[in-house]
């Protein structure tokens, strides 16, 4: 075994160094910024514009998708590169695939997994090098946890789709460039033998998206009504959506995997050590110490199952039930946070833009905690899923879909 | 980053965990744990012939001079038992004290001894109550000429019932802590092992006890930091066989919700269910990662001190967590003492205290992470 981050190979030794001068140089002037949530809805346009342009610089150099062929908009290198460029980011509370808001991080790989030649072509490399924003628009009114019962109807006719529907709680608050959408197209078929993926430019016309003011930050509603989409941009086969999903779902629920660590620890330590109570710093009072532990013990865990799940995707042994494990521990871990952050900060915790939040934005911690609990499926989807992976009450054990 | 074990690793393993199932049946351990005979002096001697004490000790004093992660899958394994007996608190804590503090003479006569099962060491530390640390040292120790004179009572004694000495902890007439080694047939000894919810644990009592002052090991006064130090090696190891222990009741309670059927179906099909899996998997898994990485740490001779009171507090809570989520699964026949669970609830709730418990680990992990100003 051997759990090391930093130390690498000549060769890794010598990216490292190159890595770490090129965002020394590149994160100039971002340095102030409050890097919180992974991805962030959060409406700071300065952040964001920042974030984008990076993406964009990463992205010219291959280095938002390491280990995609250069054709695709990759850089063609190996698992040990990818390691150093995660770990290198971490430093600054950054997360390779959410530089900016973008689902990339999803829907390149099942593009990947299931595109053809041609869309493979044509869609990954602006989604790789970061140029354009795709959002993953699955949810509607009536089919949240259960996706399949999907509604919104992309009818063939001639080379189009018609795409008629409505889709909710998508994005974030500045427009999108693709949507990558679930699609009903057998409507009288088979449950699971009736849903496509359509990858849907989001200037055609009958396209409407309107802002959905949730308490993480800003979400969309998406009105499709009469949408003509080239029949070309169907991935995956006609009627074939729900194995696609199955790709982008292990994604979404947690099967990706992370290297980085989240700083909320380190950053609630620096706030105690510089505020007193009554003279005394509050990282000296008992209290604060013992509800610093659990935070350490439940996010040390995080990490750990976050690098678990990463090594077990890059040497293709995926981790049967790794990513339900963690997206449901995660996102409670993450609303126990918040509330210790409350009685550790009082009231300062639920004040957004105060001094003290520039290197973590607790309030953003703490607001979005209940929220995030639901996002790419609810808690119980999380555990759903682990029983079928672990083989609770049933003999045979679901595999986890390979997703590199 | 490599999560696999070496091919060492998956011997030591294969070799350790076909032995539990041959010579540590659950219907035996079920039996033993009942009768609270958890002192198996022929398990015993069949565990130090194959190397299993001091397995980090070094080969001149009759060790195997293995890694930590090494002796950390050996005793997981171990763990799957549970195996009882003092293979951790002799052939791993009392072997690392005498180690570290231990004169060569000291070492030469007792870690052979130790290694190869004929000298059963079990360190007796804190005289009081629940608690761990140098304040619950109270046994004193007064010195005439060269004899020492030992009197207390040590309330807690994981795994006395085989020993042939213990490592007292014994407080000298300026207040400092030191470690005596004390023969189990002096006069003045009496172990007497307690009943109730808990396994291997005896009260020693010390009345009296006359030692030569020969037996002190390590400096005078200086026993807590040798004791401090000795278990911070030794505790990951421990460890591991708790998520060995966690592992084996995970697994028997997944099979459970695949065997017993209510209101027409299997039980794993009730989301409730299924939820107490999610739970018990997460402890393990918490409990598993934390150790390993430690006993990492320790081999690449990396600052563990965080891990190791980390990997504590997991493990503890990991283990008596897990026999929770277990209970809740198992329902009624979960609480039979001829239930395969009720061996590791009893170990669980015994262990979560042997060393110092979750949250005094806790406090430990986050002083060597931000010292107090
Ligand atoms: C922060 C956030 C970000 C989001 N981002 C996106 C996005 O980018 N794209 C997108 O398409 N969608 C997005 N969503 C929507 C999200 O995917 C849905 O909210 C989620 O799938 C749950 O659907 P629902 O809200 O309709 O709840 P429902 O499905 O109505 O669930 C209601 C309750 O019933 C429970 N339940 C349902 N089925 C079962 C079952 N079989 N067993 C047990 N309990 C069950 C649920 O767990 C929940 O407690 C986002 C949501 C949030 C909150
Ligand atoms: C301390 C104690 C005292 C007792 N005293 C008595 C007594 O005086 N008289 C008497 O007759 N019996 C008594 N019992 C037996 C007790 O009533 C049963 O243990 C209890 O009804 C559960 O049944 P079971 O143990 O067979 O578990 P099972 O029914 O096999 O349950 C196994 C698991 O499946 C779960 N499960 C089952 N059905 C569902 C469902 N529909 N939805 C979700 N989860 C489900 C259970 O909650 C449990 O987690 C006692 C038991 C104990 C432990």
């Amino acid at each position: 075994m051997d759990f090391n981050l930093q130390e690498d190979s000549p060769e890794m030794t010598e990216f490292r160094k190159e890595v770490r001068a090129w965002m020394e140089e590149n994160m100039q002037g971002g340095e102030h910024l409050r890097w919180s949530a992974s991805w962030s809805t959060r409406e700071d346009e300065e952040e964001y514009g920042f974030r984008r342009a990076l993406g964009e610089k990463l992205g010219k150099k291959g280095w938002l998708f390491p280990m995609f062929p250069e054709e695709y908009g990759g850089a063609g290198l190996s698992v040990d590169h990818q390691f150093v460029l995660e770990t290198e980011l971490s430093r600054y509370g950054l997360n390779l695939t959410h530089i900016f808001y973008t689902l990339a991080r999803i829907v390149a790989p099942v593009l990947l997994h299931w595109g053809s030649e041609e869309q493979k072509r044509e869609f990954l490399p602006p989604i790789t090098r970061g140029e354009i924003v795709v959002w993953q628009v699955l949810t509607e009114p009536q089919s949240g946890s259960d996706v399949a019962n999907c509604q919104t109807r992309a009818i063939r006719d001639g080379d189009d789709y018609v795409v008629n529907g409505q889709k909710v709680m998508v994005g974030h608050h500045l427009p999108p460039d693709a949507l990558w959408t679930l699609v009903c197209t057998d409507p009288d078929g088979k449950r699971h033998e009736n849903l496509s993926w359509l990858h849907i430019p989001a200037n055609l016309p009958g396209v409407t998206i309107q802002h959905m003011h949730l308490m993480m930050g800003i979400k969309n509603a998406v009105f499709f009504d009469n949408v003509r989409v080239p029949a070309k941009y169907l991935v995956g086969g006609e009627n074939n959506g729900w194995k696609v999903a199955h790709t982008h779902l292990e994604l979404e629920h947690g099967g990706d995997g992370r290297v980085g660590t989240d700083p909320v620890v380190d950053r609630v330590v620096d706030y105690c050590r510089n505020h007193d109570v009554g003279g005394k710093p509050l990282i000296d009072d008992p209290h604060v110490r013992d509800t610093i532990a659990d935070m350490i013990l439940e996010i040390n865990t995080v990490n750990r199952m976050n690098r678990r799940i990463f090594w077990h995707r890059f040497v293709k042994q995926p981790h049967a039930y790794g990513g339900a494990q963690f997206r449901y521990y995660q996102r409670m871990v993450r609303l126990r946070n918040g509330e210790r952050l409350q009685k550790i900060m009082g009231a300062d915790a639920l004040i957004p833009d105060h001094g003290v939040h520039e290197v973590l934005d607790f309030e953003y911690v703490i607001r979005s905690g209940p929220g995030q609990l639901h996002g790419g499926g609810t808690l119980d989807t999380d555990r759903l899923i682990f029983a079928r992976r672990a083989g609770i009450g049933r003999a045979t054990k679901e595999q986890a879909p390979d997703t590199v | 980053m490599d999560l696999r074990l070496n091919e060492d690793q998956e011997m030591f393993k294969k070799v350790a965990g076909d032995f539990v199932q041959a010579e540590a049946p659950t219907t035996m351990l079920t039996q033993q744990f009942l009768k609270k005979e958890t002192f198996l002096p022929d398990l015993y001697a069949k565990i130090a012939g194959l190397g299993w004490l001091g397995m980090l000790m070094p080969e001149q004093y009759g060790g195997t001079g293995l890694s930590y992660l090494d002796c950390g899958v050996v005793f997981e394994e171990l763990g799957r038992g549970p195996v009882p007996g003092p293979v951790f608190s002799s052939g791993v804590l009392a072997a690392q004290i005498v180690l570290d503090g231990g004169s060569d003479a000291q070492k030469q006569e007792l870690l052979p001894a130790i290694c190869g099962g004929d000298a059963i060491v079990i360190p007796a530390i804190g005289d009081h109550g629940a608690h761990w640390g140098p304040e619950t040292v109270a046994t004193t120790c007064s010195q005439s000429g060269d004899t020492l004179t030992l009197q207390g009572t040590k309330r807690h004694v994981y795994d006395a019932g085989g020993a042939t000495a213990f490592l007292c902890a014994v407080r000298g007439g300026d207040g400092g802590v030191s470690v005596v080694l004390v023969d189990r047939n002096a006069r003045g000894v009496t172990v007497t092992p307690h009943t109730g919810f808990m396994v291997s644990v005896s009260e020693v009592s010390l009345d009296g006890v006359q030692v030569p002052a020969g037996n002190v090991i390590g400096s005078a006064g200086a026993g807590w930091e040798l004791l401090d130090k000795a278990a911070e090696k030794a505790i990951p190891i421990l460890c591991a066989y708790k998520v060995g222990a966690c592992q084996e009741v995970y697994e028997f309670t997944v099979q459970y919700t695949n065997e017993r059927r209510a209101f027409g179906q299997l039980i794993g099909r009730f989301q409730r269910v299924q939820d107490h899996c999610v739970e018990l998997s997460i402890h393990m898994d918490r409990a598993r990662m934390a150790t390993y990485e430690t006993l990492w740490l320790l081999d690449e001779g990396m600052p563990a001190e965080a891990g190791v009171h980390e990997s504590k507090a997991a493990a503890s809570e990991g283990y008596h967590q897990a026999c929770s989520y277990s209970h809740m699964v198992h329902a009624g026949p979960g609480t039979d003492y001829l239930h395969p669970l009720m061996v590791h609830s009893v170990l669980a709730h015994t262990l979560y205290q042997y060393l110092g418990t979750p949250d005094y680990h806790k406090r430990r992990m986050v002083d060597a992470l931000y010292p107090r100003t």
